[in-house]
């Protein structure tokens, strides 16, 4: 098992490594500092610049480095508009990222799971049916549009029609700086509710229709044949028999969902003003910021890299077919 | 063939899914309108560019060119479905009205200003400058009055503490207006404005009239732009980004995924270490980077970046499905016989296997397709997208502001047309896995 | 009722199946797989259904525990299957749910997929005492090694904690059987339990249920187109053509003295081993098994049917108009058709 463990990271490495040497060449396509400086600045500037943050070095001296540094996890490098250090930008700025992105994850990947199951466990009934018609017309929609009216309805038209509301419209001079902030349960409902709220309804259509097909396949199967011969109940089938197998797809497909998550935070981030990693990099994205842009993002692949490494964990852990080998 | 093709038993089970004819029917609709548009860009470009001639001014075929996207039709945000704006916004749009008129009378040339002046696509009425400027000035007195009237109740409201209180306590001396029926008398007095604008600017009768409360229908956005004219351009390229998108994504994936599969040894190795690696780029890190590449480019505002993106992503779906496919079927009986009997390897593959991926090539062409027009729309917003003309992306970035103001013509404009489009694709999708996938369970 | 055995057997049959019809809702319409089915199953025996794929015989067992679809499966309302005073045809979920794995047990065709993955050997066995029993976990999990044992499956202690994957297709089978048998079922129904493995283990297995068959005295109606299996292990067959009963008789009987021509041309499509039959062509049925949507009016087997060169015009016209019913002609067991064979006698060879 540790083995298989082993195996797995020691595979990821270099497909880690290769997708930080892409980044790397991408950003460095259009030159960083003269996207910073603009056009108005004179060669000199241009050189100097260059020199100072070590742009001029050959380019596999500059992977090397940042290699090492993400090793360290050594982000003192600073950015260029704000003149932090990255590292310290980030780590203010994952709290928030968190406070929405895991329990979108959470209650998306729970909710969309009990809704399949109930929809395949009366296949064909008008349960069924409504659920999936649902889920079918709610994919239809873009995402941006259930921000734009889920912010307009559930935070901005009740303040002006009813008074208050429950959800701000989005993050203000009110809000404290400190860390963990967010995750103060009045803050919480205050600000990040809604775009829980939104971010579920936009995966719940998708989701749901996967889990459901999982399982009706999980019925087809010869076992459960046995299982109904041996004297099993529906639900003892369904509950026991069918979600044990099905577990494989759907942890894997939950796994899957996550990188949706950094990204669906971004929009989310924006449009509430929450200052996560999402809005934190758009910002710099806009500044032309070149160190934040390239410690983000390598920080987002290696959660990527870990993410994948994790199910395929999870799935030896499921499948004694992977464990046993 | 085709008509083998067309009687074959998965062909026939689609023809009978009642909901995906429908499907079919919808994407047949918006092909066509779509076909319309491209075809009156292209006879425009070709006009324009051998000098010979245009159509910008047909009323029908020109209405729907990609410049016509931009024009002004009517005063900015004019509610759609014959919907009422609220009175002082009315008032906003007849004040459009007549300062158009009173510019083009204050001109040095009244008579050509007046000739030339265009609010939208309507023109001044034909009556001469004198006739025009009595209307201009009657119009001015109306609003003089409604003014009046706001100053009336500006007075009642400022004599009620709270303000808003139906009736004034009678604190003062002299009757206290009552409010609502102040609110009444502006209402009716803007009311009074409206035929002098109509008067000012008439309708034309017939075709020109019927196209004008056509492009009126749904309204106009912030720029006095026809939410009509663009939501239904931006078919044309709505479909255009899905349709390159899905074809390319499915060609390349396809092509990649049968030939690892097939051909396997190191050709295989290297398709699976292509999409391990592209797969686990996350989508976010790969849009900043092409945010960070193009913005400024000269490839900024074009449709460039994003079949950049969507082809960095959408190929590796296809990939995996066809290679995973590939392989099943290579190991079958049939494939086995056909080498036996000694066809080539090429061969084999092309007249044997690959038929029998195709379904599986259709709805991941599908799928694509979807995800392509979806995923225009968020790109656009995160500036990724086109930045002139028109497309649901740009409406819908630009509906945010306007939804704050309560004005939901746009977004809805724009969600309905992109939702008929998706629904009609997502039902494809489901209709051809029901008809062709042979272990599909519904 | 007229049709079965003829030949006595003590007591009353275990399972009783009446006039069983099935049909199915399909894309296409509704097809009937199984038309009037009937026959009895008695204590100790084991009746074997034989027939090409696609004649019924699966769907005939699966009605008898109604292990079919419920949405598209319909049960004809005259069909009967008595069994322990119920009847199973329109028993309710949760009679058929005490029936099932208790009193009639069934093991399929592919122990690969037939077993579940995820769980192990001993937690398989335990589901249908559980199910079934109120004995406690100890006395549970003594029960399944003692079964395991009984199947002769090797070093049961431990394989109680493996996989399915684990083991071999043999293996496999016999967990199967020992999960079937585990609660003593009065019945085994055994679908083509054999095909999937080899000649070796194919043998090992029929004889294992047959001692099996003995010592718990169960029943067991065993599912198969191959000729040699039920040659082997059954008392009496049930021969099946396009969801009917063509033929009914005692093993020996049917394969000696075969009435129905299809039944002959089964026989007669055996390879043969031998001299004597070397460089010949294998005799093959001609034709093949008509679709279940283009059934014919008259007998069902006419267009392949060797036996129609004998006949006259008239005779052959009754067979293409009238479908035979199952009577016994005067002899003493029943056959579908109306010009039986008489007299022949096929020799046994090797």
């Amino acid at each position: 098992m540790w083995a298989y463990i082993l195996r797995k990271i020691l595979y990821n490495i270099p497909v880690y490594l290769g997708i930080i040497l892409l980044l790397m060449v991408l950003l460095r396509v259009n030159d960083p500092v003269y996207a910073f400086l603009g056009k108005s600045a004179s060669p000199e500037q241009i050189q100097v610049k260059r020199h100072e943050m070590g742009l001029d070095r050959p380019f596999l001296a500059q992977y090397r480095d940042f290699v090492w540094d993400i090793l360290r996890m050594d982000f003192s490098q600073r950015s260029w508009e704000q003149k932090r250090p990255v590292g310290q930008m980030i780590r203010k700025a994952v709290g928030p990222s968190l406070a929405i992105t895991a329990p979108s994850l959470f209650l998306t990947a729970i909710i969309s799971v009990t809704i399949g199951l109930i929809a395949s466990f009366y296949r064909g009934r008008s349960v069924d049916r409504t659920l999936m018609l649902l889920a079918v017309l709610g994919m239809c929609v873009s995402y941006l549009v259930y921000i734009i009216l889920g912010q307009y309805f559930g935070a901005y038209w009740p303040r002006k029609a009813l008074g208050t509301s429950v959800f701000a419209v989005s993050v203000d001079a009110t809000v404290g700086d400190e860390a963990g902030y967010f995750f103060v349960p009045a803050n919480w409902v205050r600000f990040c509710m809604l775009p829980v709220l939104i971010n579920l309804v936009v995966a719940m259509g998708y989701d749901t229709r996967f889990y459901r097909a999982v399982m009706v396949e999980e019925g087809t199967r010869d076992y459960i044949i046995t299982a109904k011969a041996k004297g099993a109940s529906k639900r003892k089938i369904m509950f026991v028999h069918m979600l044990k197998n099905a577990m494989i797809p759907i942890v894997t497909r939950v796994m899957i969902t996550l990188p949706f998550l950094i990204t669906g935070s971004i929009l989310v981030e924006m449009y509430f003003g929450i200052p996560g990693m999402g809005r934190t990099l758009i910002n710099a994205i806009n500044a032309k910021d070149f160190p934040v842009i390239q410690a983000i993002t390598a920080l987002l692949a290696a959660v990527m890299i870990v993410t994948v490494i994790l199910t395929d964990v999870l799935y030896a852990l499921l499948d004694p077919r992977v464990r046993l080998q | 063939m085709i008509r083998r093709v067309l009687r074959s038993r998965g062909v026939r089970k689609l023809r009978q899914n009642r909901w995906a004819m429908l499907a079919l029917g919808v994407i047949g609709l918006y092909v066509v309108v779509a076909l319309f548009m491209l075809a009156t860009d292209a006879v425009e470009g070709i006009g324009q560019r051998t000098g010979g001639f245009t159509i910008k001014d047909r009323p029908v075929l020109g209405m729907l060119l990609v410049d016509k996207t931009l024009d002004r039709v009517g005063p900015n945000s004019v509610p759609g479905f014959f919907l009422r704006d609220r009175p002082e916004r009315r008032l906003e749009h007849h004040q459009a009205y007549l300062d158009a008129v009173e510019r083009a009378l204050n001109a040095k040339d009244p008579e050509a200003a007046l000739a030339e002046l265009r609010f939208g696509s309507l023109r001044p009425a034909d009556l001469g400058p004198d006739k025009l400027r009595e209307l201009v000035d009657e119009g001015w007195a109306l609003f003089d009055e409604v003014d009046e009237i706001y100053e009336q109740i500006d007075e009642a409201e400022g004599q009620s503490p709270g303000g808003d209180q139906a009736t004034a306590p009678g604190a003062g001396e002299g009757e206290a207006p009552n409010i609502a029926d102040l609110d009444a008398a502006v209402s009716d007095k803007i009311d009074q404005i409206e035929p002098i604008v109509r008067a000012l600017f008439p309708i034309p009768d017939g075709l020109d009239g019927f196209l004008y409360r056509l492009k009126m229908l749904l309204g106009t956005d912030r720029q006095g732009r026809s939410i009509l004219i663009r939501t239904v351009y931006s078919i044309k390229i709505a479909l255009e980004v899905g349709f390159v998108t899905a074809l390319l994504a499915v060609l390349v994936g396809s092509i990649l995924g049968a030939a690892g599969a097939y051909f396997g040894g190191w050709v295989d190795h290297v398709v699976i270490w292509l999409f391990s690696t592209f797969s686990s780029i996350p989508s976010l890190v790969l849009l900043t980077v092409l945010a960070f590449m193009f913005t400024g480019s000269r490839f900024d505002g074009t449709l460039i970046p994003l079949y950049t993106a969507f082809s960095l992503t959408f190929w590796i779906g296809p990939c995996r499905v066809i290679r995973g496919e590939v392989l099943k079927v290579k190991e079958l009986e049939y494939v086995q016989a056909a080498t036996s009997i000694g066809f080539g390897r090429v061969y084999i593959l092309l007249r044997h296997i690959l038929p029998n991926t195709a379904y599986l090539m259709f709805i991941n062409f599908s799928l694509l397709f979807i995800g392509a027009v979806k995923g225009e729309v968020i790109l656009t917003f995160l500036g990724l997208g086109l930045k002139n003309g028109a497309s649901w992306g740009i409406m819908i970035s630009q509906s945010a502001s306007e939804v704050i103001e309560g004005r939901f013509w746009q977004i809805s404009a724009a969600t309905a047309f992109m939702f008929g489009l998706v629904l009609a694709f997502n039902t494809l999708t489901d209709a051809l896995q029901d008809a062709f996938d042979p272990k599909h369970v519904s | 009722m007229p049709e079965n055995e003829s030949t006595t057997r003590d007591g009353e049959p275990v399972l009783k199946v009446r006039h069983l019809t099935t049909r199915f809702r399909t894309d296409l319409g509704v097809v009937t797989a199984v038309q009037d089915i009937s026959f009895n199953v008695y204590a100790g025996e084991t009746l074997g259904i034989v027939g090409e794929s696609g004649c019924g015989k699966t769907v005939t067992s699966k009605s008898i525990m109604r292990l079919l679809p419920e949405e598209v499966t319909l049960i004809d309302e005259a069909s009967r299957i008595e069994f322990a005073g119920l009847n199973l045809a329109s028993a309710s979920e949760k009679e058929m749910r005490r029936v099932r794995g208790d009193r009639i047990a069934m093991i399929f065709q592919e122990p690969m997929t037939s077993l579940n993955p995820v769980f192990t050997i001993g937690w398989q066995l335990d589901e249908a005492l559980k199910y079934h029993t109120k004995l406690n976990h100890a006395e549970r999990r003594a029960r399944a090694i003692e079964m395991l044992r009984l199947v002769d499956m090797p070093n049961p202690e431990q394989r109680i904690h493996e996989y399915p994957h684990q083991l071999s297709g043999g293996m496999r089978q016999r967990v199967m059987i020992a999960m079937a048998l585990v609660c003593e079922p009065d019945i085994l129904i055994a679908d083509e339990p054999t095909t999937a493995l080899d000649v070796t283990i194919q043998a090992q297995i029929l004889s294992l249920m047959n001692d099996l068959k003995t010592k718990l005295s169960t029943a067991i109606v065993l599912i198969t187109h191959d000729l040699g299996v039920v040659a082997q292990v059954c008392d009496r067959v049930i021969v099946m053509y396009a969801g009917r009963v063509i033929e009914s008789a005692p093993v020996r009987d049917l394969f000696h003295h075969p009435r129905h021509p299809y039944t002959r041309a089964l026989l007669d499509s055996i390879p043969r081993a031998g001299t004597a039959h070397a460089g010949k062509k294998l005799p093959a049925i001609e034709g093949i098994v008509p679709s279940l949507f283009e059934l014919p009016e008259g007998c069902r087997f006419n267009d392949r049917c060797p036996h129609r060169r004998t006949l006259d015009e008239a005779q052959r016209r009754r067979c293409v108009d009238v479908e035979p019913d199952l009577s016994e002609h005067g002899a003493d067991r029943p056959v579908r058709c109306h010009y039986p064979l008489v007299d022949v006698t096929v020799k046994e060879t090797a």
